[in-house]
Order: C-alpha cells, then structure tokens, then sequence
C-alpha cells in the first residue's frame, strides 16, 4: 500500500497536479508525523501505517488561499482515512475548501493504535474501512466485523446523578491549561479569529479559571454539532488528558436523534443546525 | 453577588433573563403591559431581533452572570419574521438542554417556547409559569460562577 501512496505521490509532483503532498512520516524521535512533500525526491519519507491517527485535513484551510496577491490557490494532495475524509466533506459543504483544490488520497483504514499496540477504542466502533470520497484509493479494504456505535461511554456520563456528573465535568475540565490545541487540531475549527481568543472578551475571558473553561469547551463543542466527525484529533493532542471526545460525542448523538439520524460529513448536507426544519425532526418539547 | 448569595432559598426570587424576539414576543410583552396583566417582576427582558440570534454563548452568559433561568421567546414556527429564523433556535435550544444536562445542570433553567404579537395572556402565563418552575429548582450555585 505504501508504494502505490508514493508512486502516486511522485507521478502528482512530478506532474505538477499538485504542489504538496501531504502525508505522514516518521520524525526524528521515532514517532509519527504529518508529512508535507513538495519534491518528488522526498516522497521515500511517506509512510502508512496504525499509528498515523492525525487528521491531515486539518491543514487544508490554512492552504485555501494564494501565496500572493493575484496567484490562484494552489492545488494539495491529502492521505484521508474515513473519518478524516467526513471532515473534508464537512469543509467543502461549507466551501472551505475547492473540491478542484484538492486531490484526495484515501486510504484504506486498517483502524488506528495506541502506542502500547492496542486498536485505538474509537476504531473499535467504527465500520468504516474505506472513505466516503477519494480521488484515488490505496490499498486493500480490510474485513471488519460490522459494530454499531452504541455510545455507551456517553450514556455511561448520563447514567450518572446530577451533581455527579456537575463535578465530574467541573474536575475534567479544571485540569485544561487553554493551549488550544484541541482548536488547532481540530478540522471543522477553523476561524481566522476565534471567539475565545478576541481581544475584546466579548463572550469567553480570556482568564485560565473555571468559568472561562468550562465555558470555552462547550461553546467548542456547540460549534462542532453536526460537523463534527469524531475524528479524536481534539482528545488526541489535548496535554491535560481531558475527555474531549466524551463531549463531542454527546452532541453527535443527540444530533442523530433529534435529526433524523444525521451524521457530519456523510452527505452534501450541511449541518442540520444552520438548515431550516425538514419535518423529519425528533427534537424535544421545547419545555 | 454577594447579596444574592446570602439570601439563599428563605426568600429566594429566581433571576430570570428573558430573550423576546423584536417582531412577535417583544410585542406580546408589551400587549401583556397595556393589558395591564399581571407579571412576574423577576424577568429582565432582552430583545433581540430574531430569535435565531439568541446564540448559546447568550444562554450560557446569561447563566454564569447570574440569571437562574434563561427563557427565550420567539414566533411561532412559520410566523418568522425573516421566515426561517426560528427554525434554527428550535433545534439549537433542545439541543443545548441536553448538553446542559450532560453537564450537570438542569435543562428545565433554561426554556424555549413561542409568544405572537397577539398572545398578552399566553406571555404572562408562560413566564409565571417558567419563575415558578425556577423558584422550585433553587438559585443556580455554580463554582462556575466565581468572579465573572
């Protein structure tokens, strides 16, 4: 699989379909990294494998506009995994990024691993082996046994009192230092000023207490309602270990049940909360 | 603050923020003033001009200022002012009540319903109805509060 990602890497640089390809490889410390390669000579440094979790979609808006005034914006070639290739659908929905901009890798998913060799716990619940879109597909889809997400990590918050789960998410939260690494990482982030950082503190301080913490993650993951792909990029670079995905997950969750089973990236389908109400909705009494 | 935190449950007036849309709830307020019904001194109405703009940012404002409960009015479904604009707070605020109660604090703080113009007697029913509901739930203690 790896040689057909870089012989299809050189043939696009060499070409000059696409300026940079954008993979992973492995740096200096032995880890995986994302990986962006310009010249057909440094293609060799591509690699595939369980441990390439980053979501390279993530720099897809940053690369949606011209080097210089009056240039056209250049074209990038991205490995996609299924659920990376969710929150690139998320973006062209959205037109953040040129479907004729991008050239989409897809990869067949052999589901992602922790670094002590266990499946990662969200690619235990996913059934997706091959993206939704590609341009071009590398590798063999493996079989995988058909599960069904039961979102029993949520119901297991849910389950819980009300004051429990009020200090249980004050503990989670209080541990957040507001890096923002969740944002940055994160695909379907992507504001060019983010509401949490104005200068202004117009809704979010920009203080590192509670309140202001607690209030910055569910506006985060507000934003994120059927957008977002439960892609883990948030979770995975978060420094303090906080739950992210416990968070998202419930929003996707309730978005699926009030709207008619939607899930991010999955159609042309924008969001349900920015669209008008189809009459196929569940939603709740409204008191 | 301080003077609402001394004054705990034994006389407790629930703090509530109202959210009432420019075209319908607004003036469903104002009919229910000059029908000269009686209303719940506890609402401090903010209008706005769509119920579509009450963002959650608004709601969770709202809530860590002080307010112990959040009551957004708007029109009816259909009667939007801007035709569509209610159909993204019916979905936002059910929404943001579960989330709310997945954070541990109780979604019946925070309440969505739709007012007319017309309506006078349906505003003051369903914001005594919503202090009451409030009053009962105690004053809004978070630690998330402090200092804002």
């Amino acid at each position: 699989m790896i040689e057909d990602i870089r012989a299809l890497a050189r043939e696009l640089l060499e070409k000059g379909t696409v300026e940079c390809v954008i993979g992973y490889e492995v740096g200096p410390t032995g880890r995986v990294r994302p990986a962006f390669v310009y010249e057909p000579a440094d293609v060799e440094r591509l690699i595939f494998d369980a441990r390439c979790y980053h979501n390279l979609v993530t720099y897809l808006t940053r690369r949606n506009k011209p080097r210089k005034k009056g240039e056209e914006v250049p074209t990038t070639a991205v490995l996609v995994k299924p659920c990376d290739a969710r929150s690139l659908q998320v973006l062209l929905n959205e037109n953040q990024v040129q479907r004729d901009k991008v050239y989409i890798i897809g990869v067949a998913c052999p589901g992602m691993q922790n670094a002590d060799g266990t499946p990662e716990l969200r690619c235990t619940r996913c059934d997706q082996r091959v993206p939704l879109i590609y341009d071009v597909l590398c590798g063999e889809p493996p079989e995988v046994p058909a599960v069904t997400d039961t979102y029993d990590d949520v119901e297991r918050i849910e389950a819980l009192p009300l004051e429990e789960r009020l200090a249980y998410w004050l503990g989670e939260l209080d541990r957040c230092i507001r890096c923002y690494a969740c944002r940055q990482a994160c695909p379907t982030c992507f504001c060019s000023v983010c509401e949490a950082e104005r200068d202004d503190s117009l809704w979010v301080g920009i203080a590192d207490r509670i309140p202001e913490k607690a209030f910055f993650h569910i506006i985060r993951a507000f934003h994120q309602a059927g957008r977002c792909a439960e892609c883990n990029a948030c979770e995975a670079v978060c420094p303090m270990g906080i739950p992210l995905s416990l968070i998202n997950r419930k929003v996707a969750k309730d978005v699926a049940q009030m709207m008619a089973g939607y899930r991010a990236g999955e159609s042309e389908e924008p969001t349900p909360l920015v669209t008008m109400l189809t009459g196929e909705e569940a939603i709740d009494e409204i008191h | 603050m301080s003077e609402r935190t001394s004054n705990q449950v034994d006389g407790f007036e629930p703090k509530i923020v109202a959210f009432l849309c420019n075209w319908c709830s607004y003036a469903g307020a104002d009919a229910a003033g000059i029908s000269r019904l009686e209303l719940p001194p506890n609402i401090l109405p903010v209008r706005v001009m769509c119920s579509g703009r009450v963002s959650i940012e608004m709601v969770l404002k709202a809530l860590m200022a002080g307010a112990d409960g959040v009551l957004v009015l708007g029109c009816h479904i259909g009667d939007c002012h801007y035709g569509s604009g209610n159909h993204r707070t019916v979905k936002r605020i059910p929404l943001l009540r579960r989330l709310m109660t997945y954070m541990g604090i109780e979604p019946d703080r925070l309440r969505l319903d739709w007012v007319s113009g017309a309506e006078a007697g349906r505003f003051a029913k369903i914001t005594t109805e919503f202090v009451e509901a409030v009053r009962a739930l105690g004053p809004l203690s978070l630690p998330l509060r402090e200092g804002l």
